[in-house]
């Protein structure tokens, strides 16, 4: 799953601290899921895209080839 | 609570519970140690839910999660084994003429059934369901990026 979280965060003026703390996870798993080592949940997302008033689309990629090796 | 006072207590219970086995062996009373260990495992889960600063999100409990199916995954193989292999052994035990019958010195006893056996092969594998939650853990947290760095 690809995702623009660095660049709205750059955008934002946003650290990773302070949007793990806007949305109630730590800062590792921001940074986490900027380097793509963890898929959100739906529920994550979409406080991710509702903190940057966007939709999910607009910051989560599908991406089916990483599909299979995300898979466990 | 802060967490370290948390780990803090938990040495000085671990401390405390072999002193307990200690004595346990000493008097001869095992319900002492089993007794005391339980207690001792309520009374750290009711301090850890005090704990303030554990910071436990969705990436943490999924890792949690993975390491728990899969420590349990492979225990239950390995449990299932031993017990497959003890029934074994019970089942050779010939069923005729009757075991009370037969002399004390002549019985057969299966030796994997044997009472001090058992509670080494127990401990052995309970001591191996720890290295292999600690190590799937290890593993599952760097698969979901626990220790990536970041020039943030």
């Amino acid at each position: 799953m690809k995702n623009k979280i660095k660049v709205y965060r750059a955008m934002h003026d946003l650290t990773q601290e302070d949007l793990a703390k806007a949305i109630g996870v730590t800062r590792q798993t921001i940074l986490a899921i900027e380097k793509e080592k963890y898929i959100p949940s739906l529920d994550l997302a979409f406080r991710i895209a509702r903190h940057f008033n966007v939709s999910i689309e607009e910051i989560f990629q599908y991406d089916e080839e990483a599909r299979t090796v995300a898979v466990d | 609570m802060k967490r370290n006072t948390f780990y803090l207590i938990g040495g000085f219970a671990a401390v405390i519970l072999l002193a307990i086995f200690w004595y346990s062996d000493e008097t001869h009373t095992p319900l002492l140690i089993t007794i005391a260990f339980l207690v001792a495992v309520v009374l750290l889960y009711f301090m850890r839910k005090r704990v303030k600063d554990f910071a436990e999100d969705e990436r943490a409990a999924r890792i949690t999660e993975k390491a728990a199916l899969r420590t349990l995954q492979v225990f239950w193989v390995l449990f299932c084994a031993f017990s497959i292999g003890a029934i074994a052994q019970i089942l050779q035990e010939p069923s005729f003429p009757p075991r009370e019958l037969v002399p004390v010195a002549q019985r057969h006893t299966p030796e994997i059934l044997h009472l001090r056996s058992l509670g080494y092969v127990q401990l052995g594998l309970l001591c191996l369901t720890i290295f292999l939650y600690v190590g799937f853990r290890l593993y599952y947290a760097r698969k979901y990026g626990e220790w990536e760095t970041d020039e943030e």
